[in-house]
């Protein structure tokens, strides 16, 4: 029996944008510990090919709603772990672009492992470059994300300690 | 590194990143500069009671560490097209993670810059707590 509104399958959360600001990479980038000039330099990077700072490829994982989706704000957040993670690019991600971004939960699956029971929802965003007139233009990225759900028995049992 | 090397690159090519061992600064500073605020990232107690037998890392900095190791490896001329990881197991504060890619598949791409699919591997020791592949893009010969 899934605790998961499985009628939520295919609904998207209501879109949202984000600016990429050249701080909040090099943040990010201090963060992992990753001096690659790549996200501090902009001369360096247009010296190598890109429009200007490049964003680490795990970077769009910052980009979040103001308000959780749906599927997520009812759950225990001590239940929740991270299981997949997936960054297409159409193109590079640099400081200055502005997304529409498009979150759709497209599947809930039941599994039962060596830890005990778990729901992992499926879902994906898609980010779309706004021009300078707020018009969505084409698909830049696509985040493929499962999280794992675990069961409250898990949680009980230390599965994880 | 102007990615030359990817040219030469073979199936079979290993690339390799050590990490300095995790410390809870480091989570702090990944749940702000990531937004993601789940307690089970620095709040002990919390993270006791949910089971986990004290702070673990997020999934998602194991996966920069790994974002990390292919960038360095393909150099700032190179584009990752795609990088996917899977989570098998936690990452805890103290932790030294390794990161080892191995290059599986190499294809000319549709806009004429090659294509090098790697698979990488996080470890701790000689457990496997992340699992994926990157696509790069190797630079444009001209």
């Amino acid at each position: 029996m899934s605790e998961i509104d499985r009628s939520l399958i295919g609904t998207s959360a209501p879109p949202f944008v984000v600016e990429v600001e050249r701080g909040a990479i090099r943040k990010f980038a201090d963060a992992i510990g990753d001096g690659n000039p790549l996200y501090r330099d902009a001369a360096f990077a247009r010296r190598h090919g890109y429009e200007g700072i490049v964003a680490p490829p795990t970077f769009p994982t910052c980009f979040r709603a103001p308000a959780d989706p749906p599927w997520i704000a009812a759950l225990d957040r001590r239940r929740i772990v991270a299981g997949e993670m997936g960054f297409h690019y159409h193109r590079p991600i640099v400081a200055g672009m502005r997304f529409e971004c498009r979150l759709q939960l497209v599947g809930v699956d039941e599994k039962t492992g060596a830890r005990g029971a778990m729901s992992l929802l499926r879902q994906v965003m898609s980010g779309y470059l706004l021009g300078d007139d707020g018009v969505a233009q084409e698909c830049v990225f696509t985040v493929r994300r499962t999280t794992v759900y675990r069961s409250a028995q898990q949680v009980a049992s230390r599965s994880l300690a | 590194m102007n990615g030359m090397h990817l040219l030469q690159a073979r199936v079979g090519d290993t690339f390799a990143l050590s990490i300095p061992a995790v410390t809870t600064t480091q989570l702090v500073r990944y749940a702000g500069a990531s937004d993601d605020y789940n307690r089970i990232h620095y709040d002990h107690a919390y993270a006791q009671e949910a089971g986990l037998g004290g702070v673990i890392a997020h999934g998602m900095l194991t996966m920069g560490f790994m974002g990390r190791a292919v960038s360095d490896w393909a150099g700032p001329a190179a584009a990752i097209v795609d990088i996917e990881a899977r989570f098998n197991a936690p990452v805890r504060p103290g932790d030294v993670v390794m990161v080892v890619g191995t290059v599986a598949d190499c294809a000319p791409g549709s806009d004429g810059r090659r294509r090098l699919r790697c698979e990488i591997v996080a470890r701790v020791g000689e457990k496997t707590v992340a699992s994926g592949a990157a696509v790069v893009a190797a630079p444009r010969t001209h």
